[in-house]
Formats: C-alpha cells, structure tokens, sequence
C-alpha cells in the first residue's frame, strides 16, 4: 500500500479560491481530453497530489457512477480543504462554463431551423457519436484477450441499443453475473 | 403535464439515472433520449441537437446537454433543477467513497468488482454513442460522418475538437 503523499508546496492550507479557479481552467480547456488537462493541473501545476495518488484517485472515481473528472475534482477538493473544498472545486468546474454554455447554447438551439445551422448540428452530431463509439471501442481493446468480457459488453450494447429496457434493469440483470463469473475467473486462475 | 411537474419529474428521474451512471454519463443517454422522447418533451432532432451543442462546449458537457432537455421542459428552473440532479448525487458519492477511500482500497473484491464492471461500462459507452448516431443519422452522409470520426477517433491521436470541427464544417459548408 502506499502512503498518500503530503501535500506539497509551503504545507499551508490551499485558498478555497485557488481550488475554484484551478478547477474553472481545468473545466475551460477540457474539450475533448478533460482527464488529460486535469492531470496537468493537479499533478504538475499545483502539485496538489503525486502521480500515484492522482492513478488511485482516478481509479477510485472509475469505480463510481457520475463524470469521472467531476469525480476527481471533488478528490482534490475534499483532500486539501474537506467538504467545502469539494464544493468550492466543483463549483470553480462548473459553474462559469455552465452559465455561458446555457446562454449561447440556448441562442443556438433556439435558432436551430435554419438551414445552415442546422446542417452543421446534423453533422456535429453525427461526429460525436462516432468519436462516443471510438472512444468506447478503444477502451474495450485492454479486455480484448477477456472473451468474457467481450460478452459482457456485447449484452450490455444489446441491451441498451437494440431493447427499450431502461438502464437500471440492464444494470442490474447484467452486473450480478459479470461479476460472478469474474470472481470465478480470477479464483481459477489462482 | 404542467411544466413544474414535469420539471420534478425530469429532476426525479436524472437524479436516479446520474446515481447509476457508472462509466460516466454518455452511458445513460440512451435512457434519457426514450424517457425524454416518450415523453413528448423533445424530438429526436432536438437530442441530437443538444448533443452536437454541448459536446463542442468546454466544460462540463453531459451536465449542460440535461440542462438543455431541462430548458425545453420549464425554462430556466428546469435547467437547473436537471443540472443539479446530474451531479449533485454522483458528487455526494464521490465524497463518501473518498472518505472511505482507505478502507475501500484494502478489500479483496474490490478488484474482481471492478473486473465484472468495467466490460459493461464499455458495452454501455458504445450503446450511448450508437443511439446518438442513429437519432442523427438523416441519410448517409450522417452514417458516412460518423464512421469516419470513429475510424479517426481509433486510428490516430488527433485532438477530438479538429475531428468535431470538421464535421461541423462539411455540413455548413453542405459539402456532405
């Protein structure tokens, strides 16, 4: 196991501020790789966790349902400041980006009959679901040699793509068994 | 339905769907655009256009794109209220796991967990994003687009905002 790292830099306590305006430019930059940005703020900027703790933190967001970056914003802020870092991290995440997304998003949408607006939503559209499948695509191939796992995660595409079952039962008929037969996995492989 | 009920009963149903979005929230869009549709709030057009605006959006994306179905629903509150919903509880749990965080890391099972789920996880993303294809796709140039961003999204490392705009640019341009 290994020791959290202390915190470094002077080892005074953060400024609920920094946190709000660390996270706001995390948040800013974050196009398409949030996670990359997020790593370059905490580990390299601010130092305000190592590279391990930042992997474990990440890990541990990965195991939990919700945005993963959201979830380590929420990390870093309770881990420097408690419950009102947390806050303070996310509300720095969230709330600028999300105040102007609304209001010019909102313009967009509103004028979204016109022929050439939308044209370029049609196609922006169709892109990013391609890059949503590419993405999840490419996060499949570590569990390529898994051909459990390549079942799993067929059902659970079928079942989402191809029936009008809502998640929670897709979820739920789906993890008991994905789970089980991981544990049989892993004890035969023992 | 008037707007405030249905803003509770957005609210209510985002916060349920956010609690169980294991693997982020793109794996439950295909939830929210079958509640949202069935519902007669918005249109498949209207999905998709969130979809397009929030994903070319800095930030916090999924939680602006329930913002969007939330303003088509009542306005400014249920904005919000459907913002609030998508992360409020997901954020709760990450505070909790974290305090719990050393303790959590020591059990044996949670590796196996993590091994059960991460398969789903990936099922899911793939699930959300082909949903979204298909409430796009208007002929085949949209099939044609989203092959294509799939292809460069696994083939190279080029930054997803030049793949975004690219798409953007032919429809604008009504090349494709």
């Amino acid at each position: 196991m290994l020791d959290r790292p202390e915190s470094s830099g002077s080892g005074d306590r953060v400024p609920l501020s920094d946190l709000f305006i660390g996270f706001l430019k995390v948040s800013l930059s974050g196009f398409g790789g949030g996670l990359v940005w997020a790593r370059r703020a905490v580990v390299e900027q601010q130092q305000w966790m190592g590279e391990q703790e930042f992997a474990e933190t990440l890990t541990l967001c990965q195991l939990m349902p919700g945005p993963n970056i959201v979830g380590i914003t929420v990390c870093v802020g309770a881990k420097l400041r408690g419950a009102i870092g947390a806050i303070s991290a996310v509300a720095g995440f969230i709330l600028v980006p999300w105040t102007v997304g609304l209001t010019i998003g909102g313009i967009v949408l509103r004028n979204a009959e016109i022929a050439v607006l939308q044209n370029i939503l049609g196609r922006l559209s169709a892109s990013a679901a391609g890059l949503l499948i590419g993405t999840g695509l490419r996060l499949l191939t570590p569990h390529r040699s898994r051909r459990t796992a390549l079942l799993f995660a067929g059902l659970a595409f079928a079942g989402m793509a191809f029936t009008s079952l809502p998640l929670p039962i897709v979820l739920l008929a789906l993890a008991p068994i994905s789970i089980a037969v991981a544990g049989l996995e892993s004890a035969r492989a023992r | 339905m008037n707007s405030s009920s249905a803003t509770l009963v957005l609210a209510a149903h985002l916060a349920v769907l956010s609690s169980i979005s294991f693997g982020g929230f793109p794996t439950v869009l295909p939830d929210v655009h079958d509640f949202a549709v069935a519902k007669g709030w918005v249109t498949d057009q209207e999905f998709a256009n969130f979809f397009a605006v929030s994903q070319v959006t800095p930030g916090p994306n999924m939680i602006l794109m329930m913002s969007f179905v939330g303003l088509k629903v009542g306005g400014i509150p249920a904005a919000i209220a459907a913002a609030l919903a998508t992360f409020v509880p997901p954020c709760a749990m990450y505070y909790l796991s974290y305090r719990l965080w050393d303790r959590f890391r020591d059990l044996p099972w949670q590796r196996i967990v993590r091994r059960g789920l991460a398969p789903l996880t990936v099922g899911l993303v793939i699930a959300g994003g082909y949903v979204m294809a298909r409430s796009a796709a208007i002929g085949w140039q949209s099939v044609a687009i989203t092959a294509a961003a799939m292809a460069l999204m696994l083939g190279t490392r080029l930054n997803p905002l030049w793949i975004l705009t690219a798409g953007g640019a032919l429809g604008g341009l009504g090349l494709l």
